[in-house]
């Protein structure tokens, strides 16, 4: 089997997923007790309004045209609009969803080099000190409950200290100013994103460090390395050329099977630092009743997941040269 | 015969029958098991005592007790320990109740994803075949959703939630990871001598399952359980937090929502401390716990052997 032949495989794998998703919902969206039509038409739409939507929406026709309608929907981005907004949810999604992306990627890379690290460091001074208060430190920082973490960090750094702002994902005032150019805009947003960034670091960094950590232990007991000592070289030329590459593989997988996880705190702390990205939207689609807007923002995380988990297989397959397909 | 007899009798009780005293001795020894139970006790106390504070004076009800003197938010004092939240209702019973839910939610909802799983996992792992790819993609599948999302996603489907529909949501959408674990066990433990001798003497398919292959599955189970009441708790106190708790119970959770919501989060740390400090305790010593029994059933992460 070819590497070509795997990552076609893989992506087709991750269409039927999603289609299976897409699926469960428009059957639950139908089925779920009370009114479909309720559920996508605006309550507060005029008649014909409410008319010309549920025809687009197909809602007046059999099941399976209905289907056929929904996904051809989706393809042509219809989602209909959103109750609270009153725009369309496509809109109001192509607005949120690079600011997701943008807090979850750095998180994710950032909390994975810092585990990766502080991993190798622990492992290598195993019974001293500081890997006592390392393990020690990775243990609570990994069952910390995150959205009190954020409350905690929001009330030192923004509150007690006062060093970085409370939420929001830029300053008004700087971004109104039409001499402002795209290094302060860049600056400000990055000044935003310093907090729930810290945050999420701090609740993922420690699952990766303790397996970093335990992989390094367990790689150190190989033969290979016996071999590379009696070569003659240097402590540091092991750890980092030997050891560390090899026993990194099962972080880079772990961070694939956490992607999931790492999207719900990604939209715990969006809602706690009001940074506009799509899981603060579909909290409040929820609490709000906004039905479309929650679907939709719903299925674009999926996405989301599915495409890093593709992502990451990639990552590996150059990280290890040992895979064969 | 004999040779069957020996195997049988090895099957049924290899688990239940082997002398518990040395494990125990063991996972005592080992710091983080013993510090992981001691801490779970003492939330274990704070559970048993949240009865009695509402016995004292009514006042002290955590939902419905509201100090008639007091109609602010307080910090602490004599007759108040951990001070009052914004309608005049005492922290602390609060807190002690929160232990109370978050054992319930997180021991019922952990048992049902682990039941479950291991249903689905032993039979994927006993059927093989069909039956087997179609639960392990299902278990895939489910794996990959965000179940916070997913959960908030069918609330709004369900209206409110209360606080026993969160405990099957949380157990519906928990059990891949028990069930792909099981899975693997059972793969290795089906090809041992045992289960052919019990199919030559003519044991059903269940009785298989349910007799020789359980009792050999059901450690793993048990340690899986540990690490499932953590996601549960958090789970539930994470829904609370958001505003979709059950609003008749007070959780850890809810109380942190609280004080977010209201607008005392800076004005009041006595408020906002104790109720995040106990969630994580208490995450903390399920996964400390669930750690010291994955040293006693993962031979390769022990340091010493245990003589039994």
């Amino acid at each position: 089997m070819t590497m070509k032949y795997f990552f076609l495989k893989r992506i087709v794998e991750i269409i039927v997923i999603f289609f299976v998703i897409m699926t469960l919902f428009f059957l639950l969206f139908h089925f779920a007790p009370g009114d479909p039509v309720s559920r996508m038409v605006d309550p507060s739409m005029t008649h014909e309004d409410a008319a010309y939507m549920i025809s687009q929406l197909g809602l007046d026709q059999p099941l399976f045209t209905r289907y056929g309608i929904y996904i051809k929907n989706f393809f042509q981005g219809n989602f209909g609009n959103s109750f609270h907004y009153g725009e369309p949810v496509i809109q109001i999604i192509g607005d949120r969803l690079p600011n997701t992306i943008l807090l979850f990627t750095t998180s994710i890379v950032l909390s994975a080099f810092a585990g990766i690290f502080l991993g190798r460091i622990t492992a290598w001074h195993k019974g001293k000190l500081i890997d006592t208060l390392g393990t020690i430190l990775a243990l609570v920082c990994h069952t910390l409950f995150l959205p009190w973490a954020a409350l905690l960090i929001i009330w030192v750094f923004g509150y007690q200290i006062g060093w970085f702002p409370l939420g929001g994902i830029l300053s008004p005032e700087l971004w109104i100013q039409p001499e402002t150019g795209y290094v302060a805009k860049a600056l400000d947003v990055l000044y935003h994103m310093v907090l729930p960034l810290f945050t999420l670091c701090i609740i993922h960094f420690g699952s990766y460090m303790l397996i970093m950590r335990s992989s390094m232990l367990e790689v150190i007991g190989e033969d290979y390395i016996l071999t590379a000592r009696a070569k003659g070289l240097s402590n540091r030329q092991i750890c980092n050329r030997h050891v560390a590459p090899n026993a990194s593989l099962p972080v880079v997988t772990s961070v694939g099977l956490s992607l999931a996880f790492s999207v719900n705190g990604g939209a715990l702390t969006e809602i706690i630092f009001s940074w506009p990205g799509i899981g603060r939207e579909l909290i409040f689609a929820v609490t709000n009743n906004d039905y479309p807007l929650a679907l939709a923002s719903f299925l674009f995380i999926s996405i989301v997941v599915l495409v890093s988990n593709f992502i990451v297989d990639i990552v590996y397959t150059y990280l290890d040269p040992r895979i064969q397909y | 015969m004999a040779l069957k007899k020996t195997y049988l009798q090895q099957a049924r009780h290899r688990w239940l029958s082997v002398k518990a005293g040395p494990y125990l001795a063991f996972f005592w020894q080992n710091p983080i098991g013993k510090w992981g139970v001691l801490l779970l006790i003492t939330f274990g106390l704070m559970a048993l005592a949240s009865f009695f504070p509402p016995l004292i004076d009514p006042m002290y009800h955590p939902m419905t007790g509201v100090d008639p003197n007091i109609s602010n938010v307080t910090p602490p004092a004599w007759n108040h320990w951990l001070g009052t939240d914004y309608m005049g209702r005492d922290l602390f019973s609060q807190l002690l109740t929160g232990a109370r839910v978050a054992f319930m939610v997180g021991v019922s909802a952990a048992f049902m994803s682990i039941v479950f799983g291991t249903l689905v996992g032993m039979t994927a792992g006993y059927s093989g075949k069909l039956i087997d790819t179609l639960l392990m993609r299902a278990a895939d599948m489910i794996m990959l959703l965000p179940t916070l999302l997913v959960v908030l996603l069918l609330s709004s489907f369900i209206g409110q939630l209360s606080i026993w529909t969160i405990v099957m949501l949380i157990a519906v959408f928990r059990w891949p990871g028990v069930a792909r674990v099981i899975r693997s066990q059972t793969l290795s433990i089906k090809e041992k001598p045992f289960i052919d001798a019990a199919r030559v003497a003519g044991a059903s398919h269940f009785r298989i399952l349910f007799r020789h292959i359980l009792p050999n599955v059901l450690p793993m189970a048990l340690l899986f359980m540990t690490f499932r009441v953590t996601s549960a708790i958090i789970l539930e106190a994470v829904l609370a937090f958001l505003g979709f708790g059950d609003p008749g119970t007070v959780s850890w959770g809810m109380m942190l929502q609280w004080v977010w919501k209201t607008g005392n989060m800076f004005q009041a740390p006595y408020w906002l401390f104790p109720p995040g400090i106990c969630i994580s305790l208490i995450t903390l010593s399920f996964y400390m716990i669930g750690r010291a029994m994955e040293e006693i059933l993962d031979p390769r992460l022990r340091k010493e052997k245990i003589e039994d």
